[in-house]
């Protein structure tokens, strides 16, 4: 029973990200003094270096479904935190909170904090 | 001892292979400070800052021209940073010497490589620098000599690449001097970059590590492709005049437009005296504040 509820207690903490460096600029991809929430499902994970992406599909304001592109970390970044690539799986239903990217067209986000209702699982920080 | 027999073996003491006294052992791993324009090497400079850059008018128009969604293009995805970087970047050094099978010689010295910079080889061996028509690759063409205890380094046949990383660029006919200076288990690494297309003067950055027990990689990891929210076709851009972060110095930290477009006078400190009425007060500091 204690194993069960460390286990819990475990894919429920919050874990802090790791300062890493970026190849371009985040100060120059994304407005760092605003933040929005994006509700969907995961359609794409792509973990890999210099920076993982999940890729969202929500329903934006007119009701089309328009696909997010949030960035991560580096994959060995993430994997020390213990996310590895089956952590997220196409399907999954996740609200993400991030800074938005300063071309609109590009409907991206750096990753801030994620979580996926249906187990609580759910990551926060910043990545660099 | 006859005179002759003591010529003789200072001879031979001298034949033996005593070290060249300006040769420095440059080898091993060395740890990045990154307490020069730390937020710059780290996170990334701000849009439309291009303050202390020598930019002529032409580099100036290519970089309000850039948009960094530009990098994200599926054929940009693993593009790669110039030899530049190497004084720009945040990352640490791992160095060593190649040497000739037979006397053990160095006849190379090379600064491994990162993630999206190719590894720099400098060559050592008097070999020739390859015509200005010859192709120009990531790994750019060096050659080395010693000035004394610090090694010089001047790379050319570089791409098109970046001197900071929010669109400053850096032509194919740019030339980079690096000098290599230890002290210690300090090394300092003043870099100069002289582009008859983009720059007006040389633009010079330094930076300082120090010798790190932790065995560092010598390359990689290695970049993989992927969707990064770009599609195909499309190729990010600003027309003239339409760059929407023009103020965004002004706006977050204060800074007047006439500073943060660079330019040479920028890099001097007797610019402060010329705009310190132009400098407006920010308020309180809301982003990368040095904390």
């Amino acid at each position: 029973m204690r194993s069960k509820l460390l286990v819990l207690l475990f894919a429920g903490v919050t874990v802090l990200g790791v300062r890493a460096y970026a190849h371009h600029s985040f100060a120059s991809t994304y407005l760092e003094d605003q933040k929005m929430t994006v509700e969907g499902n995961v359609v794409q994970f792509l973990y890999r270096n210099p920076h993982s992406f999940v890729h969202v599909e929500a329903k934006g304001k007119d009701g089309t479904e328009v696909r997010w592109a949030v960035e991560w970390g580096a994959g060995g970044q993430l994997g020390s935190q213990g996310i590895n690539r089956d952590t997220l799986k196409p399907g999954d239903h996740v609200v993400i909170i991030g800074m938005p990217g300063r071309n609109p067209d590009d409907h991206r986000l750096r990753m801030m904090n994620i979580t996926r209702p249906s187990d609580g699982w759910t990551w926060g920080g910043t990545v660099e | 001892m006859t005179p002759n027999k003591l010529g003789l073996n200072l001879a031979m003491l001298l034949a033996v292979g005593l070290p060249a006294l300006a040769q420095v052992d440059l080898s091993g791993s060395w740890a990045s400070k990154n307490h020069e324009d730390a937020m710059e090497r780290g996170a990334g400079p701000n849009p439309v800052d291009w303050a202390g850059l020598p930019l002529n008018e032409f580099g100036r128009a290519k970089a309000l021209a850039f948009s960094q969604s530009t990098i994200s293009m599926p054929e940009r995805i693993c593009w790669f940073q110039t030899q530049w970087h190497i004084a720009a970047g945040p990352f640490n050094l791992k160095m060593w010497n190649e040497t000739d099978p037979l006397t053990g010689k160095t006849i190379a010295w090379v600064v491994g490589g990162w993630e999206t910079r190719a590894p720099m080889t400098i060559w050592m061996d008097g070999r020739p620098r390859p015509s200005k028509n010859a192709p120009h690759d990531q790994t750019g063409f060096t050659l080395g000599s010693w000035d004394g205890d610090v090694l010089t380094a001047v790379t050319t046949h570089m791409k098109t690449g970046y001197m900071r990383r929010n669109g400053a660029a850096m032509s194919d006919q740019a030339t980079m001097t690096t000098h290599f200076i230890r002290h210690g288990s300090m090394l300092t690494v003043a870099a100069v970059l002289e582009d008859p297309v983009y720059l007006t003067e040389p633009y010079i950055l330094t930076r300082s590590y120090t010798e790190s027990p932790t065995l560092l990689d010598s390359a990689g990891p290695p970049c993989i492709p992927g969707d990064e929210g770009v599609e195909e076709g499309r190729v990010p851009h600003y027309l003239p005049g339409k760059n929407p972060f023009l103020d965004e110095m002004n706006k977050v930290y204060g800074i007047p437009q006439e500073a943060a477009m660079g330019g040479s006078q920028t890099m001097y400190p007797e610019f402060r005296d010329k705009i310190k009425d132009k400098v407006a007060n920010p308020g309180k500091c809301k982003r990368n504040c040095g904390n």
